[in-house]
Parts: structure tokens; C-alpha cells; sequence
């Protein structure tokens, strides 16, 4: 019983194995500032245990998401970032974070509330009117990492991303529901609402479904002995 | 002597008052644009050498929302050319090393099309790069660009970095929309960039994929007031 449970555990690994040469494609792009919360040493970015948020909008949903941004207005909410420590090299910083999760929120423009980043946050209106509506799309970020000029803020982060919820969860095949996520971002706009580390520009790209390789029992079998 | 002081301060926060009302999006947002430089690689961009750019206009923003980049009838592009590179500087160590790359001189103009047909084709220059991201007429905004710095790394999983760069704008038809009075405002050019080569990210022959966008780089407005207000909100 062991070994016919060990044999078909091992048949759903070699179903589900990825392609090392898979193509990728667009998912969405977002756009907005970040800030952190709690903040333990202001004035200085990504120093440990600081927690990393951003938000802004999303103006470009793709497929498999489905939207209508001339109705909704889509924004995103980027959040449960805790940095666990950093290396310096030059006047660059190189953070890493704990797990996060980004999430994608689709509100009526007539009736719902238009994102206000307000200043200081987190404040009345952020993240609060960045995270209202429904939630269509949740993602985790591991592996999260952030480069960035310690002088003007310039850099960008990385994550490895998933697919984990949300009500279009299930437009996602379950071998295509990774990906990865990066964004530039900039301390040297003046348009950077007060309170407010930097803007962000980013992108998330999902990796093509895991192709499957056909076999035989015998074969899957012949493999073990 | 103090109150005299105090009025000076409060002279001084007045002018610096940010107006409610900032616009906070960019002008001009993008996706995709590429950049190409034959022969140089993220970690090297010789010195000399000429890094150029094409892209699409995704989205507009004020004062140019009224333009709709969504409008398949008329597409948005723009092209950056003879940006020189002043080779490229790494510091850290061997597993962390980081890249950047200085260029001066430079140019960027914005195109509208009303016979859409930009196409990314590989390895250019070709018949399609950059000529389909230049369009006959007249630019909508051209400038020349005053700064621009690539960096890059050889540690992310990803391949990511940045490009960013200063902007003086010059001419086009919407130059007159860039500022107060007539007088534009600086552009901020900014985004993350990836030399990822996987299909869907990277295109053989260029260099860097970019997302990014210019901000207009407008000084805070400014209240103007009377010496009487000014007193008056301290008596």
C-alpha cells in the first residue's frame, strides 16, 4: 500500500514537472508608492523587523484576469513584507523580506470609493481605499528583495509570485498560478505624497502552464527499481 | 525681535504649502518599451557607445489625459536616441556586484500615429526599428535628456534593475501643457527594468525591457499672501 501511495505520489510529480524553457506573459501592471509600517527607525529604508507596504492602481489587467476598467477602478495593496535584514554595497542597499501578499481589488468607479493616498499613512484613506471592493486576484511574494539607492531612493524589488485566492482564482489552471513580480522605484519625484518612501512602477508576469510528459506504469515503475 | 522671527517662519511654511490638489500620476506611462545597445550586456555598456530606445504609451495622465492611448485608431510611441554611454562602474563583492552606468546626451520624442504599425521586431536596427516608433509629423513632445542612469546587478533571480533619467523638454505640439504659463516642467524618466531573456519578457537583440513612466517634475506651487495676513493669523 506504502509503495503504490509512493508510486503515485511520484506520478503527480513527473505530471506537474515544469519546464525549464517556459515563455511567460504579461499579467498585470501596477503603479503607486509604498511606505513602511510599522517604521521603526524613520529616515532610514528597510532596516529589520520595518514592514514593507505598497499600493496605487492597476491600469492593465491580462489574461487569464478578465476586467472592465472603464467601470471599475482596479487597485492593488501589497502588504505582510517584514524585512529580515540587508547587506550594504556602495550606496546601494540589498533588503530581504519575509513572505507578503499582493492583492487586486476591482471597485465600481460609480458608487465606490477612488484610491486617495492621503499623506502619512497609513492614514483614513490608505490603504483603506485601496483595499475596498472585491478582491478578484491574491497572490503570495516570497523570496521578496529590494535593491535600492540609500541617497534618492532609486531601485527595485523582485518576488517569486502565486496565485492563492480571489474570485478569479479558478480562471487560473492549477500547473499556471506562478510567476514573478518586479517594479522600479524612485525617490526623486516630487510628486510623492508626504509620508510616503518611494513610487513604484511595476510589473507581474505568470509563467506558461507546466507542461506534462506521458509515460507508461511500467516505465514510472522501471524508473524506482 | 522674536515675533519678527516667528512672522519670518510662518512667511516661509506659507511658501512652502503644498496646494491640495498635486497631481500624483505620471504623464506618461508605458508598456513596453525596449532598449537596444549592440554589443554591450547589462553588466557591461562600453564607454562611447550608444544606447537607444522604443516603446508604446500605455496611459496618459494630466495635463494629457485627454489623449487616449486605448484608442486603436491612433497609436502613442515613442523613440530615445543617442543616449553615450560612459562605461560602466561595479563595486561589491564577486556574489553581490552592482552595475551602474552613467549617460549624457540624448533625446526623446513622443509620436501620434494614426496608422498604427510600431512592432518590436528583433535585433534592431531593422526595417521596423525605430522607424515604425517614428511617425510623420510632428512630435507631441520632444526633449533632450540631461541625465540617465542604468543599473544593474548580477544577483537577482529575475534580472532587475532600474532605469532613470531627467528630462528638458524642447518643442512639440503639447509642450505649451507641460507647466504654468507656458514654461514646462522638467520630466522625471523612471522604471524598473529586466535583461530577462525568457519569451514572453525579453526580446533577442535588445538589451533592457522597461516599465516605466515621466513624472512632470513641477516645483510646489506657491500662496500668494499679504504682510497684513501673515500677521494677522498670529496676533
Amino acid at each position: 500500500m506504502s509503495r503504490l501511495a509512493t508510486l503515485l505520489l511520484l506520478a503527480a510529480c513527473a505530471l506537474a514537472a515544469p519546464n525549464p524553457a517556459r515563455a511567460q506573459s504579461l499579467l498585470f501592471d501596477y503603479l503607486g508608492f509604498d511606505y513602511e509600517s510599522p517604521n521603526l527607525l524613520p529616515g532610514e529604508f528597510g532596516e529589520d523587523g520595518s514592514g514593507y507596504v505598497g499600493l496605487g492602481t492597476v491600469p492593465f489587467l491580462f489574461a487569464p484576469l478578465t476586467g472592465n476598467t472603464a467601470l471599475n477602478e482596479y487597485t492593488f495593496v501589497l502588504q505582510g513584507l517584514t524585512a529580515t535584514g540587508y547587506m550594504t554595497v556602495g550606496n546601494y542597499r540589498i533588503i530581504s523580506y519575509t513572505p507578503g501578499v499582493i492583492t487586486i481589488y476591482e471597485d465600481p468607479k460609480a458608487g465606490g470609493t477612488t484610491g486617495d493616498f492621503g499623506s502619512n499613512p497609513p492614514n483614513a484613506t490608505a490603504p483603506g481605499t485601496f483595499a475596498d471592493g472585491t478582491a478578484i486576484l491574491v497572490g503570495t511574494l516570497t523570496d521578496f528583495r529590494f535593491v535600492v539607492d540609500t541617497n534618492n531612493g532609486t531601485g527595485s524589488f523582485e518576488a517569486v509570485f502565486n496565485v492563492t485566492g480571489g474570485t478569479q482564482l479558478a480562471n487560473f489552471p492549477l500547473n499556471q498560478r506562478t510567476g514573478w513580480t518586479f517594479s522600479g522605484s524612485s525617490g526623486n519625484a516630487l510628486n510623492i505624497p508626504e509620508g510616503y518612501e518611494h513610487q513604484i512602477d511595476g510589473q507581474t508576469f505568470l509563467n506558461a502552464p507546466s507542461k506534462t510528459h506521458r509515460t507508461t506504469w511500467g516505465r514510472l515503475k522501471a524508473g524506482f527499481r | 525681535m522674536r515675533r519678527w522671527m516667528t512672522t519670518l517662519a510662518a512667511i516661509a511654511m506659507l511658501a512652502l504649502a503644498a496646494a491640495p490638489s498635486r497631481a500624483v500620476g505620471p504623464i506618461v506611462d508605458w508598456d513596453p518599451a525596449y532598449f537596444y545597445f549592440p554589443g554591450a550586456t547589462a553588466a557591461d555598456q562600453p564607454a562611447g557607445g550608444i544606447l537607444r530606445c522604443v516603446g508604446t504609451v500605455s496611459q496618459f495622465g494630466p495635463p494629457l489625459d485627454f489623449l487616449n492611448a486605448s484608442m486603436p485608431a491612433t497609436e502613442y510611441t515613442f523613440y530615445i536616441d543617442g543616449l553615450t554611454s560612459q562605461g560602466t562602474n561595479s563595486f561589491g563583492p564577486p556574489a553581490t556586484t552592482i552595475y551602474t552606468t552613467f549617460y549624457t546626451g540624448g533625446t526623446i520624442a513622443i509620436y501620434a500615429d494614426p496608422t498604427p504599425d510600431a512592432a518590436f521586431d528583433p535585433n534592431p536596427p531593422n526595417a521596423n526599428v525605430p522607424s515604425t516608433f517614428q511617425d510623420e509629423g510632428q512630435p507631441l513632445l520632444t526633449g533632450n535628456f540631461t541625465s540617465l542612469l542604468v543599473t544593474t546587478n548580477n544577483f537577482t533571480a529575475f534580472q532587475v534593475g532600474n532605469i532613470e533619467g531627467d528630462i528638458q523638454w524642447t518643442g512639440g505640439t503639447l509642450i505649451g501643457l507641460l507647466g504654468p504659463e507656458g514654461q514646462p516642467c522638467p520630466g522625471l524618466f523612471t522604471g524598473g527594468a529586466t535583461w530577462n531573456t525568457s519569451p514572453g519578457v525579453g526580446i533577442p537583440g535588445y538589451l533592457f525591457r522597461h516599465d516605466g513612466k515621466i513624472d512632470l517634475q513641477c516645483p510646489t506651487p506657491t500662496k500668494k499672501s499679504t504682510w497684513s495676513r501673515v500677521k494677522g493669523l498670529y496676533k
